[in-house]
């Protein structure tokens, strides 16, 4: 398509559709009330468009789907493996390459091999899975985001940014010998899907290199944020998304990725790393864990479609539809005034659930309110980022009181179209134009762990 | 008629081509590979009996099936239908997906493991083990003394032996991790536990108060040998002979890519509700949430419809019986086997076949590297390399047995195929005296057989 055109419009047609589930109100009552509220309780036969997540839920493309029949599933050596090895350098440019079932086995990994116990890990803000995996391995996970990234109203357009600060700080403090990496993830999910800029990245290469520690990317959205490079970095804008991530990954030592994001496949991921002490352990500990070094845990179909996905994930058409949609949703949303968090994130838009619903309290869930209140409408579903997900505090057993209650409307790649985000905006508004009536919830079952997956509730 | 040959009860839908390489490019192939078939490519491997696991041809059901999954990260329909597939087989409240059979081993071994305990087993295969050690615990193998015999004929040589079992329960008592029973016994040829064995194993955990797990990942061929080798068993359909081993169990964990006839996948089954729990939590921490466990929901419907296929009574027959037309065609030209042939695999005694090659120049690893070098055979060594072990003076300890295993990929290869390799272990005979072993020269820590380096012995 030619860049002259201001539209989003697909670099592609449907070639297979999945039918989806037309429901009455009266069915979702009943579903809803089945799940205990939890939207992460329904069935996903109930709901007509899903946005709970877009991990693993992308549409493949049709050379995707030939690929998938030219698996070799081969234990060992698989042909698929090879393609994928050679996508991954040829794409982001790391020299050696693991497979891992999804991202969080690529995690498990590094942790392993590069934390010891009383370790610190700084960040560009926590990611749930990346943060277990550092407390298993003994390390302790330290923000250094900048600040704007907790304000949901900053329009920063780099939330994603490392505070230099706060990087040096950290090793005043504990010394780099005590830092085995520092983990930066392109774009940050949970500041709302907000990029890191390149020169920022630059800035933490030099300041890591001069104290001999590593940097790990966690890169599962990297082209997303490349592309936002490209749009709104001085300087960046003539240049090829495909350019900046691989400029990107250069400036980096190794990386996890869950190619269930970007790279548009419904499973797999890998651990990336340039030093060959590291790739020879990792080799070694990843048959324990997850499968031989050359499958890793995947089936060959799904390495070979992760290769096709990985190089069309950095198309230059592909990336601006995919983002495109998601700020044609946003902007619709921000048009009716509907608050959110600001700008809005490449892979979907984080409501703000205390602004939207100021009426009910934190202790009565508003964002877990808010996405239950979206399913009923229209059989949208979404996921709360907020009190809930939070869970207690393991001291107090208290609950923890995050600042931010948000419902998160992720926006799977190529699965939907303009008519469902249409449709999307559409049931927003209206459930926003009837916000006085929304009563909160009361939790009625909590899990010990990671309670927002199967808690119940019940409407106040 | 009664027809004594063994027909596919297919036909082949969709196939894929094989490369065909010289003798002279394979033992450069072989060289670059180190001298480990693990590090070969397989567009270098012509036919390849590496492994049964992953690596079935699945059927067009089951392709229709992947054309269908449901993507969902919650909540997915194919969870839906692999949940009642699984549950209905196991009769088992709690079922956790996981990527492949290893994952659900980390999981259960992880949680129940730990220094000082113990776990006990028929015989634990080398990923199992390699969990069970990485917690810090011990595995203990106790086959039948029948089972260490490869020449020796017994029905159910791959049984626990309970005599054994009593007494060790007795003294490890309040150490016990599980009691794994693994059907069929892998690592001990492929051979099958009869259900009275299984009853015993079962009866004694009871009475000690002692986790029963079983490892099903071949129980539908398990399930064939008990109703055609065990009295009062004639009668009963294959899926109620795993339905009853099933019951007698506490839990079960199981690599799908065996039986279940898919590429991918995996599950742990369990009755009680706070080991569930526990288990649940390591699995969304470390797999993925609890309804998709690390697969995609196509796996997971692939899954449920290999779950069904397996227990087709003329699948089965045809299973069973193809791997024994290739074993007895080898057994008949004197290639020393284990005894009687097993259900997914053909396991030569490398040990008897190299009198002359001791343990610790890897007679097996000698086999393995002949095969592939004569006719791009691929197989796994299951002896010294897979679980030896060295001593405090560094000398190596070997496995009991020095095994070859040719495992049969299901529904893949013809009988054609199956001609090459016998024609192959023709010229293997002939020149039996001749093959020299090799040397490791380099190894990891765990699971060395993966990823260890040879060199062979001039």
């Amino acid at each position: 398509m030619s860049t002259t055109h201001t539209s989003w419009a697909e670099p592609y047609k449907i070639k297979m559709v999945e039918p989806l589930f037309m429901t009455t109100r009266e069915q979702r009552e009943e579903a809803l009330k089945e799940a205990g509220y939890n939207t992460f309780l329904l069935k996903s036969e109930h709901v007509y468009i899903d946005l709970l997540t877009d991990s693993g839920t992308s549409a493949m493309s049709d050379r995707q789907w030939a690929g998938m029949m030219m698996g070799d599933e081969a234990y060992a050596g698989s042909r698929n493996f090879y393609h994928l090895e050679a996508a991954i350098q040829r794409h982001y440019g790391y020299k050696h390459i693991i497979p891992t079932h999804q991202g969080r086995g690529a995690e498990n990994l590094i942790s392993r091999i590069l934390i010891k116990p009383g370790d610190i890990i700084p960040g560009n803000m926590y990611f749930t899975t990346t943060k277990l995996h550092q407390e298993m391995a003994g390390g302790t996970f330290a923000d250094i985001i900048v600040d704007e990234a907790h304000d949901a109203n900053s329009t920063f357009p780099f939330k994603g940014n490392v505070d230099l600060k706060k990087l040096q700080a950290l090793i005043d403090q504990h010394g780099a010998a005590k830092i085995p990496y520092v983990s930066i993830a392109t774009t940050v999910n949970m500041a709302g899907g907000q990029p890191l800029s390149l020169a920022n990245m630059k800035a933490v290469r030099e300041l890591t290199q001069k104290h001999g520690i590593r940097i790990i990317h966690d890169m599962t959205r990297v082209a997303e944020n490349a592309y936002m490079i490209k749009l709104l970095e001085e300087g960046q804008g003539h240049r090829s998304t495909a350019e900046i991530v691989l400029e990107l990954c250069s400036l980096t030592d190794g990386a996890t990725m869950s190619a269930k994001k970007d790279a548009l496949v419904n499973i797999g991921g890998f651990l990336a790393t340039n030093e060959w002490d590291v790739f020879e352990e990792a080799r070694n500990q990843v048959v324990i864990f997850e499968g031989l070094h050359t499958y890793g845990g995947l089936a060959g179909r799904d390495m070979e479609a992760m290769a096709i996905g990985i190089s069309e994930s950095v198309d230059e058409d592909h990336i601006r539809a995919r983002v495109g949609q998601v700020f044609y949703l946003g902007k619709k949303l921000q048009a009716a005034g509907i608050p959110m968090v600001k700008p809005i994130g490449t892979h979907g838009v984080f409501l703000d659930a205390k602004a939207f619903l100021p009426h009910v309290p934190q202790l009565a869930f508003p964002a877990q309110t808010l996405a239950a209140e979206l399913y009923l409408d229209a059989g949208v579903r979404t996921m709360e980022r907020g009190i809930v997900s939070a869970g207690r505090d393991k001291e107090t057993g208290d609950h923890c009181y995050p600042e931010l209650e948000l419902v998160r409307l992720t926006v799977p790649r190529r699965a939907y179209t303009q008519a469902h985000m249409d449709v999307i905006a559409e049931s927003v508004v209206r459930v926003y134009e009837r916000r006085a009536s929304i009563k909160g919830l009361r939790m009625t079952y909590e899990p010990k762990y990671l309670r927002f997956f199967q808690a119940r509730f019940e409407t106040l | 008629m009664q027809h004594k040959t063994v027909i596919e009860p297919f036909r082949i839908k969709s196939v894929e081509p094989i490369s065909v390489s010289t003798e002279q490019e394979r033992t450069q192939y072989l060289k670059d590979a180190h001298y480990n078939p693990f590090l070969l490519r397989s567009d270098n491997v012509i036919i390849d009996f590496m492994t049964d696991s992953g690596t079935s041809a699945m059927s067009a059901r089951q392709w229709a099936g992947i054309m269908e999954g449901d993507e969902a990260y919650a909540g997915s329909r194919s969870w839906e239908r692999m949940e009642k597939e699984v549950r209905d087989l196991t009769s088992m409240r709690y079922i956790l997906p996981t990527h492949q059979g290893r994952a659900a081993e980390r999981i259960i071994y992880g949680h129940l493991g730990g220094k000082g305990k113990v776990f006990i087993s028929n015989t634990h295969f080398d990923t199992t083990r390699a969990n069970i050690e990485f917690s810090g615990a011990t595995a203990i193998d106790i086959p039948i003394a029948e089972g260490k015999d490869t020449a020796l004929q017994h029905p159910f040589k791959g049984n626990m032996d309970v005599a054994a079992l009593d007494l060790l329960l007795k003294e490890h008592q309040g150490h016990v991790g599980a009691v794994i029973l693994t059907v069929t016994n892998n690592s001990g040829g492929g051979q099958p536990v009869s259900m009275a064995n299984a009853e015993g194993v079962a009866a004694i955990c009871k009475r000690h108060g002692v986790l029963f797990l079983l490892d099903c990942c071949r129980i539908a061929e398990n399930s064939w040998f008990i109703k055609h080798r065990e009295e009062g068993m004639e009668g009963v359909t294959y899926r109620e002979i795993a339905q009853r081993m099933f019951a007698l169990a506490d839990g079960a964990v199981m690599s799908a890519k065996k039986d279940a006839l898919v590429n991918m996948g995996g599950f742990l089954a369990l009755k009680d509700e706070a080991l569930a729990e526990a288990c649940i939590n390591l699995l969304i921490i470390t797999e993925g949430f609890a309804t998709y466990g690390g697969l995609s929901g196509r796996d997971m419907e692939a899954l449920a419809i290999g779950l069904q296929e397996i227990f087709d009574p003329h699948y089965l027959d045809y299973r069973i019986k193809s791997t024994l037309f290739l074993g007895m065609k080898m057994h008949e030209m004197g290639v020393p086997l284990m005894l009687p042939i097993g259900g997914h695999a053909v396991y030569v005694d490398a040990k008897k076949l190299y009198p002359h090659i001791p343990p610790e120049q890897y007679p097996g690893q000698a086999l393995v590297c002949e095969l592939y070098e004569l006719a791009g055979i691929r197989t796994v060594e299951i002896g010294s390399v897979m679980f030896g072990t060295y001593n405090a003076d560094g000398s190596l300890q070997p496995a009991p047995m020095e095994l070859v295993r040719l495992a049969i990929p299901r529904r893949v290869y013809t009988q054609s195929h199956i001609e090459y390799v016998i024609e192959t272990f023709a010229e293997i005979m002939k020149r039996r005296e001749y093959i020299r072993g090799l040397k490791i020269i380099k190894e990891p820590r765990f699971l060395r057989h993966f990823t260890a380096h040879f060199e062979p012995l001039s």
